[in-house]
């Protein structure tokens, strides 16, 4: 119970750090019609997802089988499809008016899905009169649009440092690093052991954000919460001495030194770091709390122990958490209540679908039954410690235009490969293409 | 007493295909009109707007799009990268075509075998290629890396898709690799038409293989290898899928091609107007590189 209380404080503060042009939420006293669904007859509700459907596959094999079993009227057509088509699929629905009822979002202006751009389309309704987010609201502010939360997410991702605790001592290491320094001595002795101390899949080059927004949280956000509002105000600059450039400038010493071998890395692919790390090839990889499946499966090396800290900076630990992506109902939907209904069951934290939801594993939740039973909290459990102390901050790209980052990383790319690309080039980069999509 | 009709001038005279028979190119010409014509019309429209890809309530913004594609240099890099790529796949599709063309074309045993093995790796999608020469390029443990490791070589060293240097070469090669058969299959119809009678009177004459080749089948088969080349310059241009499952444009910026850029213009940076102006500048672009290769291709037809 002391975890559940734990991470539902943990959410609020950190999302209450978060920067969002949102305003603080009003609600609406009445509420929904909580009888929709009862009133309604047999309806159909649509939803749409991304990702790719697995055998037992929550959302298209559970979930449509649990709420048919709550209301026998009600038949949930659920379609998931792999992100790129999802994103293609959304769009086309939404210009032809036949956007699905549900439809997963991300907070802020994350990816092509984002609820940010989707509501300020007017494509989704607001939730604030569902009963699961009353008393969460200041937790949700990510996912807050004008004073409207747009989206229902019930969890947190986390961004971390996976490590394998078996070469870690064979290269003398007993504690996980608390400072930047002891991280890099850290390697030191792993590369001086013959431990290749960390694998990245750098062609899939999204990755090497798991990596610069862990720093990014010690060094920046930790310091100013509050700068990419100043940003968007024009207050701050990419370019501001002591900001990225300092990030970029710590991630590029693993290359300089080694840990990362740039010349491996760039040929690498994401799924291929992971078969190295789980094959005992490599101490470390940076990932996220998604892929904690594929990361924590027996490779070649076989079922060694493993553990998961946050990259520590200059001055201390603190941690790249976010909201995680979640539901929205479209606005011209014929079912907003039903749909409202529906969401208010699955994730009111008690429910036997909400317990199947959770047992996916794929989210942390931060509220309800089981909370801290989630698979794999004890890897998470440092990261919702520091949750709670106030030291974790969503992740960057969540608050710039989608494409900044795409920018950073094809920079920084040049940079360790060689291309003589220099750090003021790429916050340079980063600070032009910023105002480039900023600008209408 | 009543004259008989004069025919108009220009009249359609034909008993099989009458004026009648024109409706039935409506439903064609109506899905063409819809499905071609209508969205590269609209892809013009959009190319003055700042329309983002979701919100429906945008702006004109004239030419701002057009003008920012070509200040940033996205441009220059994008057409730069798909030239290079394209004069690669040309090449070696082509000769390589042509080459196993003209040895499948003699008389050896298992022809019809060799020939299905050539033309094998064309009947893959472009993902499964993909993948397939991620992991023959991996380096370390891929396919080319093993085998150099097992002669002694670095193998670990070799990482032809994360060096700058390399990695738009390596997809041109996988290109080059899928595209090959579907070449030497129109190659091969076209050495199947020159008249053995020539060939011979050549020999007769003669000729060496070099000269039966070079002042026979070539100019022989001419208007073959203008539709080959034709063809591959096309597809050459258009290059996308080998940048967007192999490398995703990386390392920095080395594989992004005109489609490529086309495609994170729209939907990473979600600039559907931009996007526009983008496709457009490429459509110019690629019209103008066939049409000169077009005329090239046919005069050298004549002159040979």
């Amino acid at each position: 119970m002391k975890f559940k209380k734990m991470a539902a404080v943990a959410l609020a503060g950190v999302t209450a750090c978060a920067t969002a042009p949102a305003a603080v939420p009003v609600f609406a006293a009445d509420g929904y019609d909580h009888e929709a669904i009862e009133n309604a007859g047999d309806i159909t509700i649509t939803m749409m997802v991304s990702g790719v459907a697995t055998d037992n596959d929550f959302e298209t094999e559970q979930l449509p089988a649990l709420i048919k079993e709550k209301w026998p009227n009600v038949t949930l057509e659920v379609t998931k499809l792999p992100d790129d088509n999802y994103y293609t699929s959304l769009k086309t629905k939404l210009a032809s008016g036949e956007c699905p009822d549900i439809i997963l979002t991300q907070p802020m202006y994350a990816g092509q899905n984002s609820c940010y751009a989707l509501a300020e389309a007017g494509y989704l309704t607001s939730l604030n009169d569902l009963d699961c987010v009353q008393g969460r609201e200041d937790s949700l502010s990510s996912v807050t649009y004008d004073g409207d939360i747009v989206t229902q997410t019930a969890g947190v991702s986390i961004l971390g440092t996976y490590y394998n605790k078996d070469l870690f001592a064979q290269a003398g290491i007993e504690s996980e690093p608390q400072t930047w320094d002891e991280f890099l001595e850290d390697c030191q002795k792993l590369q001086d052991a013959g431990i290749q101390p960390i694998v990245m899949g750098d062609k899939d080059q999204y990755v090497m954000q798991f990596g610069l927004y862990q720093l990014a949280a010690d060094e920046i956000y930790s310091k100013n919460p509050d700068f990419d509002t100043q940003l968007r105000d024009e207050e701050a600059s990419f370019t501001d001495e002591g900001t990225w450039d300092k990030v970029l400038e710590m991630y590029n010493t693993l290359y300089e030194k080694g840990y990362i071998d740039s010349s491996k890395s760039l040929g690498y692919g994401a799924s291929q770091a992971i078969t190295d790390f789980i094959d005992g090839k490599a101490a470390m990889t940076f990932d996220g709390s998604f892929n904690a499946t594929a990361l924590l499966a027996d490779g070649a090396a076989g079922d060694f122990e493993r553990g998961y800290f946050p990259l520590p900076g200059t001055d201390g630990v603190y941690t790249a958490t976010c909201l995680s992506a979640g539901y929205s109902i479209y606005s011209k939907s014929e079912n907003v209540d039903a749909c409202k209904e529906l969401l208010d069951y699955w994730m009111d934290g008690e429910s036997e679908v909400w317990d199947a939801y959770l047992a996916t594993g794929k989210i942390i939740a931060t509220y309800g039954n089981g909370a801290d039973s989630s698979p794999n909290y004890d890897l998470f459990k440092p990261f919702v410690d520091l949750l709670n102390e106030g030291k974790g901050f969503y992740w960057c790209n969540q608050a710039w235009p989608a494409g900044t980052e795409n920018e950073m990383l094809s920079l920084f790319s040049e940079m360790v490969g060689g291309q003589g690309t220099e750090i003021s080039d790429i916050t340079e980069g980063m600070q032009d293409k910023f105002e480039d999509l900023l600008d209408e | 007493m009543a004259q008989p009709k004069m025919k108009r001038k220009g009249a359609n005279t034909s008993l099989v295909f009458t004026n009648k028979m024109y409706f039935f190119l409506i439903p064609a010409l109506a899905f063409f009109l819809i499905f071609w014509i209508y969205p590269v019309l609209q892809l013009f429209y959009y190319s003055i707007t700042n329309f983002n890809g979701v919100n429906y309530d945008f702006d004109f913004v004239g030419m701002k799009n057009y003008i920012k594609v070509l200040d940033n240099g996205t441009l220059t890099n994008s057409m730069k990268n798909t030239l290079i790529y394209a004069v690669l796949t040309v090449l070696i599709s082509n000769v390589v075509g042509l080459g196993v063309a003209m040895i499948l074309n003699t008389k050896i045993h298992f022809k019809g075998l060799f020939r299905t093995c050539a033309y094998f790796p064309a009947l893959f999608s472009a993902i499964v290629v993909g993948f397939i020469w991620s992991y023959v390029y991996m380096p370390g443990s891929g396919m080319i890396a093993s085998l150099l490791s097992m002669i002694g070589l670095d193998g670990a060293a070799f990482n032809p898709l994360g060096n700058y240097k390399t990695a738009l070469y390596a997809i041109a090669i996988v290109e080059a690799w899928k595209a090959f058969g579907t070449t030497m299959i129109i190659y091969l119809a076209g050495l199947q038409t020159v008249d053995e009678s020539l060939l011979e009177a050549g020999r007769i004459d003669g000729c060496t293989e070099w000269q039966l080749f070079h002042k026979i089948k070539l100019p022989l088969i001419s208007s073959t290898v203008t539709i080959n080349v034709i063809l591959s310059v096309i597809s050459g241009l258009k290059a996308f899928d080998y940048s967007f499952i192999m490398t995703n444009g990386g390392p920095g910026k080395s594989t992004k091609t005109l489609m490529y850029q086309v495609y994170e213009t729209a939907f990473t940076d979600m600039k559907m107007g931009r996007a526009s102006a983008f496709s457009v500048l490429a459509f110019a672009f690629i019209i103008i590189v066939t049409v000169l290769m077009l005329l090239y291709m046919n005069k050298r037809e004549v002159e040979l």
